[in-house]
């Protein structure tokens, strides 16, 4: 898992990528917790979104949940293989189960999220 | 603390804006509430993404209104069935998964129905969840009966199923107890309820059952319950109807 990567508290990370633009997922955690997942609305690309706004849904057998953007940006692309293989987001939550990518309008946003460290600590005592 | 509010008939905008208002009001408030409420018209509620067009092709709930939940799971056809809308706040230790708030709930409830001699359980079998209609799935912790006189089995009748909507500082939990066969639709619509497996309980009086299940339920929450006076959609009416646009909204309605 890439050093660099940060989580929100409301369990979506992201990755800086090489050119400028960022990647977004759910934390493996988070997935474990959704649980028998049946459907996934993804975000139209070009979208503009706030951090902390809510930019997708995701459903699972109980609960419908939000996804909020960890950083204010533009969505530049969604992966669109997500729901119709929603088994990536538990087997690879870091890698090919991304959700989207997006063009931060401050990069410096991300210094207001968890590092790994952190998150693992505030989902340390959290019953799944 | 566990606020209650017994609120009424309602049209189903009004229940879904009044619905995930209480779950802005026990985010701001850090305690849990809950209302209960009724329909003032045959409605059917879809999941949050169930296709619209899929409801419109069951010739025998045509006749119903639609809206459409803020939360997942099956279409639940109202108006025979007592509604129920539970806010925690995600710093609750019941707020922060799925399965434990759905199971707390419908646990008590069960309890509740035991005390009435009735073989009420969670499901635990293998679900079976892509019906259309929400009494027609079963999924794990649904609560279901046998009727009376019956040994219970891996098919006996689902009288209360639940869904959430989780949102950023609160769950909302919605659900409903079926009371008995809905007849403002289509038989490929009705499900029995309780009242037509235990024919006794016609005569129950449903705030005290709500009341039983309360304090059961609040000390499930770690507190107690209280009553409030008049209708939650009184009392808190502008953040319902701060919402009531959204879900009016034809667009929602079509979302999918």
């Amino acid at each position: 898992m890439a050093a660099e990567m940060k989580f929100a508290k409301t369990h979506e990370w992201i990755r800086p990528e090489a050119d400028g633009l960022a990647t977004v997922g759910i934390s493996a955690y988070a997935v474990e917790a959704l649980t028998d997942l049946v459907f996934m609305q993804l975000p139209a690309v070009g979208k503009r979104v706030k951090a902390g706004e809510s930019f997708g849904e995701i459903e699972s057998v109980k609960a419908v949940s939000d996804l909020y953007a960890p950083v204010s940006g533009e969505i530049v692309a969604v992966n669109t293989a997500l729901p119709g293989q929603l088994d990536l987001l538990g087997k690879d939550p870091y890698g090919s189960g991304w959700v989207m990518q997006i063009r931060p309008d401050d990069p410096a946003e991300m210094s207001a999220l968890l590092d790994q460290t952190a998150y693992d600590a505030s989902v340390k005592n959290t019953p799944h | 603390m566990l606020s209650a509010w017994w609120d009424g008939d309602a049209d189903g905008v009004v229940n879904m804006a009044a619905d995930e208002a209480l779950g802005a009001v026990a985010e701001r408030g850090g305690e849990p509430l809950i209302r209960f409420y009724g329909w003032s018209e045959p409605t059917v509620s879809l999941g949050a993404f169930q296709r619209l067009a899929d409801a419109r092709a069951i010739p025998d709930i045509a006749a119903a209104s639609l809206v459409r939940r803020p939360s997942g799971g099956g279409a639940i056809v109202h108006g025979s069935d007592l509604t129920y809308a539970l806010a925690v706040p995600k710093t609750h230790p019941l707020g922060q998964t799925a399965q434990l708030l759905y199971t707390a709930a419908h646990e008590t409830l069960a309890s509740v129905l035991q005390g009435h001699g009735i073989a009420a359980r969670l499901f635990a079998d293998p679900p079976h969840d892509a019906d259309f209609l929400c009494f027609s799935r079963r999924a794990g912790g649904d609560l279901v009966v046998a009727a009376a006189g019956r040994q219970p089995t891996a098919a006996d009748p689902k009288v209360m199923g639940s869904a959430q909507r989780r949102l950023a500082g609160a769950v909302v939990q919605h659900g409903s107890l079926l009371l008995r066969a809905n007849a403002g639709v289509g038989p490929a619509a009705r499900h029995a309820g309780l009242e037509d497996l235990h024919a006794d309980l016609r005569s129950l009086d449903l705030r005290q059952l709500a009341t039983a299940w309360l304090d059961r339920l609040a000390r499930r929450l770690g507190g107690d319950f209280h009553w409030e006076d008049g209708r939650f959609t009184t009392a808190c009416s502008a953040e319902a109807a701060a919402r009531t646009q959204a879900y009016a909204d034809p667009r929602w309605l079509s979302r999918r």
